[in-house]
């Protein structure tokens, strides 16, 4: 499902943050905060043209790998999925329930997931695998990876990024989630991450700091990436500033509203909001 | 194979089936001896050196894995095992993914270099994780089949290989599919041994003939899947039953053959034997250290006649 205009996109993201909303609220749990912040940037990979997949063949040898490390966001992957249907949407109404096929965390036997993940830190690893992989078989296949930014606080994020750096894995693309929150505080507060970037380029990944909520700014950093294995040497960072919770505004970087779903009045609230700007 | 360790033969073995199959990864945690350096210098290109990195070199060894290729990843048993223990169940064993985890230093035969260096809680964790095969090896025989075993295998593995060049048990083309090795049938006490202490145990048994104690010995090597049928079938010859592990007992091998023989309502009287519950400042050698805590030929033979009695 291709969307050739930048409005069209952000209403999609907004769409997708409705879609994770009702997934949330009828099942009462979810990461719905944490799914929000990257509403934009999953709009972008799977609607802006960014991966190549086949609906009708979720293991297309040759499909880019989208390795959802923050694996919590499956609360947004999910509904993607649906939507591009690698499976019928009837599923988000049976999320967490007895008949349903997945859960609050990520499980690779859902059509169009690579991994399982939940667990924090493990998923960059995997994604410098796959790109290494790539690598020695001269696939043209790219590796796309999404972190939290709380996640980088895991000491096996370092030991991967420096491990892709030194394998020149510049057919891997890592996003970090920046919303500034981890799971009950700001992050700035619990233990310091900044400067972010400069600890990516510290170990020597190309770096780029974008609003993670721009569409323009996501594209433009991507550039022209399919050109990038072979000629840049290094992975691509984005660091995206995000806003944990963006798009309804009592939520919006509010460290209570990790793994919550809203219920009764808030959560018609939120509706109204999303709807507001495009969520139908 | 005679002069071998249990790591040339394996990564010897290994060594000749990557050069045939590119697909064939190495991967390791700075780790060296002669046969890796074999390996490193001629299929460089199937050699990544992680370094000192143990829960990068799973979700990397994971990653080569879904994108194809046939990997293996080793570094020191503690190492491989319970510093990246999540990672393991993660990526390897929640996906269900073909990896085979190489450890070399089972029990203490890293003697000298004290506790951070042995492994003696590997085999409880490791064969806590559903879709993980455990096997540890007995001899260099063993270990080169292993290689060519894990080769071909569609869910993770686990080989624990020993430090020390053991004496060979088997000969060239020897059946390891089976998990379990009937050795010597005895009719008056069965020892269940694992790893450098089937060779105790065969030991021991020759004791134990001098008095008039006819002993079994089997080698379960094999320690998840346990082959339940024949590992009962083969206890079963006799009326008692020793487990004999260079190891903790806390879950360790004995603690698994009890497990089958309760489940399955063999409630023959059983004798764990194995490492005291701690951990070892002591040195002098593996063979002072297996004095001090039992595993010396004596003590493992008075222990059984005074529990015959």
């Amino acid at each position: 499902m291709y969307i050739d205009s930048i409005k069209g996109l952000e209403e999609k993201a907004n769409h997708l943050r409705r879609l994770v909303l009702d997934m949330c609220v009828r099942a009462g749990t979810g990461h719905v905060t944490s799914s929000f912040s990257c509403a934009e940037i999953f709009t972008a990979l799977y609607y802006g043209g960014v991966l190549r997949y086949d609906v009708a063949k979720p293991a297309w040898e040759d499909r880019d790998r989208f390795i959802l490390s923050k694996g919590h966001a499956s609360a947004i992957l999910y509904p993607v999925l649906a939507d591009l249907g690698f499976y019928p949407a009837g599923e988000l109404d049976k999320f967490c329930r007895a008949d349903g096929m997945f859960g609050v965390h990520l499980q690779n036997d859902v059509p169009g997931v690579e991994i399982c993940s939940g667990s924090l830190g493990h998923g960059i690893g995997v994604a410098a695998g796959l790109a290494l992989a790539a690598k020695m078989d001269r696939k043209t296949y790219m590796v796309f990876t999404l972190l939290g930014d709380g996640e980088c606080y895991e000491g096996s994020v370092w030991e991967s990024a420096m491990f892709a750096s030194h394998h020149e894995l510049d057919n891997l693309i890592a996003f970090v989630d920046r919303n500034r929150l981890c799971a009950t505080d700001f992050t700035e507060e619990c233990v310091r991450l900044d400067p972010m970037d400069k600890k990516w380029e510290a170990f020597g990944w190309e770096t780029v700091t974008i609003d993670g909520h721009s569409l323009e700014q996501i594209f433009a950093a991507l550039g022209d990436f399919r050109s990038r294995p072979n000629q840049k040497k290094k992975p691509l960072v984005i660091v995206a500033n995000t806003v944990k919770g963006k798009g309804v505004s009592f939520m919006e970087g509010q460290p209570l509203w990790h793994a919550v779903a809203p219920s009764g009045e808030q959560a018609r609230r939120a509706r109204v909001e999303l709807t507001g700007k495009g969520g139908k | 194979m005679k002069d071998l360790s249990q790591r040339d033969a394996f990564f010897g073995k290994l060594y000749e089936i990557a050069r045939r199959d590119r697909d064939v990864i190495l991967v390791s945690a700075d780790m060296g001896a002669p046969s890796l350096d074999k390996f490193r210098a001629d299929l460089s290109a199937q050699y990544v050196n992680v370094g000192i990195a143990e829960q990068n070199m799973v979700t990397v060894a994971s990653g080569l894995a879904l994108g194809g290729k046939t990997v293996f990843m080793y570094a020191i048993m503690p190492f491989v095992t319970l510093r990246c223990y999540e990672m393991i169940k993660v990526e390897l064993c929640l996906m269900n993914i073909a990896v085979t985890a190489v450890g070399v230093g089972s029990g203490i035969s890293y003697d000298d270099s004290g506790p951070t260096h042995h492994s003696t809680e590997d085999i409880a964790i490791m064969r806590a994780l559903p879709n993980m095969t455990v096997l540890n090896t007995t001899d260099s025989v063993m270990a080169a089949r292993f290689a060519e075993m894990t080769c071909h295998i569609s869910s993770p593995h686990y080989v624990r290989l020993d430090r020390e060049k053991l004496p060979n048990i088997y000969k060239a083309g020897a059946d390891f599919s089976t998990g379990v090795t009937e050795l010597k049938t005895g009719r008056d006490v069965c020892i269940v041994a694992t790893g450098n202490m089937v060779q105790r145990a065969l030991e021991v048994a020759a004791e134990l003939a001098k008095q008039n104690i006819t002993a079994g010995v089997i080698d379960l090597y094999r320690i998840k899947p346990i082959n339940t049928e024949l590992l009962v079938k083969s206890v079963s010859r006799s009326g008692r039953v020793v487990t004999l592990e260079e190891n903790l007992l806390n879950g360790g091998m004995g603690s698994a053959v009890a497990e089958v023989l309760a489940d399955n309502g063999k409630l023959l009287p059983l004798k764990r034997i194995g490492l005291p519950d701690g951990y070892f400042f002591t040195y002098g050698g593996r063979k002072t250290m297996q004095s001090r805590s039992g595993l010396d030929l004596k003590s493992v033979t008075d222990l059984i006649i005074k529990w015959l009695k």
